[in-house]
């Protein structure tokens, strides 16, 4: 009844042993390990085999070298080197190394892309959304919105030639 | 009041003088109680609640980690406070749980400084430490989500974690769970090669659950705690802060 725990696994009694605490602790793929199905997490995620199904997290999204992903990828940061089949949605920065193979959509607010990186899809930034927002505000607040003018000279305006009816 | 669970290993003489070195210092702090001796087929369950029963308010556990796992995987659910004093070599738990050996362990237990701790569930029984699912061709689903498997023919190792740290046996690297982060950790290895005197094992993979399913085609031995089992399913799910437990300051958590 008093038995020794698992054999496989030793006890660490060596005092150089180097000690990670539970907060480091992430959800890694390992490389030869296949995930099937919709897989999220609240902590970071590093995929270093094969996940054929959405991976999604609130953090940092690492594709190594060598992984594959065949689905949608939502994460807040990514760091890429691996490949993946499916749509990259990141609400912050977007990192895709010399070894990246994207084939779908990516969709980030940062796009830091190294040379040799392969990206066959749609890129939407979303800086971009947000300047052409604050441009049509503006347009409405001058042209519309207040004076009702309805013709805004290119005096008046500092949109760099645009004309609003 | 207070009871005290001693192994049975603590009648050793080299031990002998330890305990009662102890004994004196828990008079001294005036939470002496009674001594219940476990023998090897004692059912720590039937007494713990039978103790709660007649009164007790605080179970303290006193041996090593294996009598810590014997104790709290049958006990877990009985509504008291549970100590801890640890004596011997093999005492990691106590580590973790910031409690010193020896004398000074008596001064932790008796500041009462309690947290509640994750349990793991698994098959109808709980465990503190560890699980370990001997290297076989096994499946995992996690929490009814996704399910994780190894390249055919290949045997993967399964360890979950609630206390004891897990730890990798080439890098040696040590990995300290949070026993109330309100999830298990599992570590799944792929068996690279085996011979006669060693297992290598490819790396490991991290997955912090709630609830998964084991199930392999053929039975595969599951170590719970140190005590084996074989099994062909099994259900492991995290039992939330459910011991309550006198820890010290320097907990590792």
């Amino acid at each position: 009844m008093f038995q020794r725990p698992s054999p496989n696994i030793a006890l660490g009694a060596n005092e150089n042993n180097i000690i990670t605490h539970a907060d480091e602790v992430e959800t890694v793929v390992g490389p030869s390990v296949h995930v099937e199905g919709d897989f999220s997490s609240e902590g970071n995620i590093i995929v270093k085999g094969t996940v054929s199904g959405n991976v999604k997290t609130s953090r940092v999204l690492t594709v190594e070298e060598g992984a594959k992903i065949f689905a949608n990828v939502r994460a807040n940061d990514a760091i890429i080197s691996g490949e993946v089949k499916g749509d990259v949605k990141v609400g912050e920065k977007l990192e895709l190394t010399d070894s990246a193979r994207i084939a779908g959509d990516i969709d980030c607010k940062v796009l830091v892309v190294e040379a040799g990186a392969l990206i066959h899809g749609k890129i939407t930034m979303k800086g971009i959304e947000a300047v052409e927002k604050s441009e049509k505000q503006r347009d409405i607040k001058r042209g519309l919105g207040f004076g009702g003018k309805g013709r805004l000279s290119l005096e008046e305006t500092d949109l760099g030639g645009a004309v609003v009816e | 009041m207070y009871v005290y669970l001693y192994d049975n290993f603590l009648r050793k003489g080299k031990y002998e003088a330890l305990v009662k070195s102890m004994e004196n210092r828990l008079t001294d702090f005036g939470i002496a109680g009674k001594i219940i001796r476990l023998q090897n087929l004692t059912n720590a369950q039937e007494i713990v609640e039978d103790e709660v029963r007649k009164g007790a308010e605080t179970v303290v556990i006193v041996g090593d980690d294996t009598t810590f796992g014997h104790v709290l995987s049958r006990a877990a659910s009985a509504e008291t406070v549970f100590g801890f004093l640890p004596v011997g070599p093999d005492n990691a738990i106590a580590e973790i749980l910031g409690i010193p050996s020896g004398e000074e362990a008596c001064e932790v237990l008796s500041r009462r400084r309690k947290i509640k701790l994750d349990v793991g569930w698994v098959n109808n029984r709980y465990f503190v430490s560890r699980l370990t699912v001997e290297p076989a061709e096994i499946s995992v689903v996690y929490d009814e989500k996704f399910k994780v498997f190894s390249e055919p023919g290949k045997k993967l190792e399964l360890v979950v974690c609630n206390l004891m740290p897990y730890v990798e046996n080439e890098k040696r690297e040590k990995i300290i769970i949070h026993p109330q982060d309100g999830k298990l950790e599992a570590f799944l290895r792929p068996v690279a090669r085996k011979s006669l005197f060693k297992t290598v094992y490819e790396e490991a993979s991290v997955f912090p659950f709630e609830e998964m399913v084991v199930s392999g085609n053929r039975a595969f031995t599951v170590e719970a705690d140190g005590k084996k089992s074989k099994e062909t399913k099994i259900k492991i799910k995290l039992a939330k802060k459910k011991v309550e437990m006198v820890v010290g300051k320097d907990r590792q958590f």
